[in-house]
């Protein structure tokens, strides 16, 4: 059994040595590899004066296109498990060991890092949006609980990972999520604890979560229906 | 605003909507792109049914007939696309150009590599 970690990083310069040194000095069992994102900023260098593991794409494709060739090289080079690490450290690897032992006892074939496994969520304007799309998940898949949909923590097995690498238009998204849920995919949470972002600015906007939310629910009220449905045999 | 042109406008509706969510059940569409032509289906639906909103706005707006507002609509709406469109189209051609770039430059850096490597073992 195989696990790669996969640490998709746009402009993430001031973070990426942090996160992978800490991978590296402290999680020497895992296998990782960064896919630098077409990044502008000097990401591409400090991967590459410390010789990390890297996949460098020349033009910026974003996440889920940054994913995709993860999901690729992990399936090239023969892996059972992707761990998907944000580059910018809000994620601790300390709590792999307590994913990969959840994925092995319920045999599922995603486990989300989740914040709001054991904790409840606190009232801020980003987690309404986020409990939105919760009950939106609940609603459309009949009954399942996702309590942090957005969690960018997240382990996906053999399965998941061709059908990431593979298949058009799976991004990394709380539609997808449910889109899976419907075909039969199984999803477990773990409760994992966050960090704030250390340094640089998150992507999320006024302007970008309004339209993001609109996508969303469009994409999970209405689009997710019409969607041919690849069913995973129970 | 004529009854054919009510009729032709729900027509256009509804093809729009048939297609796009075609288009969707083969994955062979982007969310954000189905939403606009959901929209737009909805706006040609909305102004076939209820002509009257295209009365009042066109004689608050001063326009000669209704059907002349409609039409506005539907050019501003395409126009707004063939906007995006073009500027998607611009940033692809960068894209494919800097793809190029790096492709020839890092076949041309492993060469590089490979043949130092023979000319240190000779």
């Amino acid at each position: 059994m195989k696990l790669l970690i996969l640490i998709p990083a746009y402009n993430e310069a001031e973070n990426i040595e942090r996160v992978v040194n800490n991978l590296i000095n402290n999680y020497p069992q895992y296998d990782y590899v960064i896919i630098n994102d077409g990044s502008t900023d000097a990401t591409r260098k400090i991967c590459a004066r410390n010789n990390y593991n890297l996949l460098d794409l020349p033009v910026n494709v974003g996440l889920s296109g940054a994913i995709k060739s993860g999901m690729r090289y992990a399936n090239f080079y023969g892996y059972d498990y992707v761990l998907q690490l944000d580059g910018d450290g809000q994620h601790d690897p300390y709590f792999i060991q307590s994913m990969m032992n959840k994925m092995k006892q319920t045999n599922c074939d995603i486990v989300i890092g989740s914040r709001f496994k054991t904790v409840k969520k606190p009232f801020t304007s980003r987690m309404i949006g986020s409990q939105i799309l919760t009950a939106a998940i609940w609603l459309t898949t009949g009954g399942k609980y996702i309590g942090d949909v957005t969690s960018g923590m997240r382990l996906f097995n053999k399965k998941m990972i061709k059908r990431f690498g593979y298949d058009m238009h799976y991004s990394p998204e709380p539609d997808t999520l449910a889109y899976l849920l419907n075909c039969g995919v199984r999803i477990e949470e773990v409760q994992v604890e966050m960090r704030d972002r250390i340094a640089g600015i998150s992507y999320l906007n006024f302007k970008n979560s309004i339209w993001y939310m609109l996508k969303m629910l469009f994409s999970i009220f209405i689009f997710q229906w019409v969607r041919i449905r690849i069913k995973e045999e129970k | 605003m004529s009854l054919t042109l009510r009729i032709l406008l729900a027509l256009a509706s509804i093809i729009t909507v048939v297609w796009i969510l075609r288009k969707i059940r083969k994955f062979k569409v982007k969310m954000e792109d189905a939403i606009f032509w959901t929209f737009f289906a909805i706006v040609l639906l909305l102004m076939a049914i209820f002509p009257e909103i295209s009365f009042s706005l066109s004689s608050v707006l001063g326009f000669i007939s209704p059907s002349n507002l409609v039409f506005l609509v539907i050019i501003f709406l395409l126009l707004e696309k063939i906007f995006t469109i073009s500027i998607i189209v611009s940033q692809l051609e960068d894209k494919v150009s800097v793809l190029s770039a790096e492709l020839a430059l890092r076949s041309h850096s492993a060469n590089k590599q490979i043949k130092e490597k023979a000319a240190d073992e000779k």
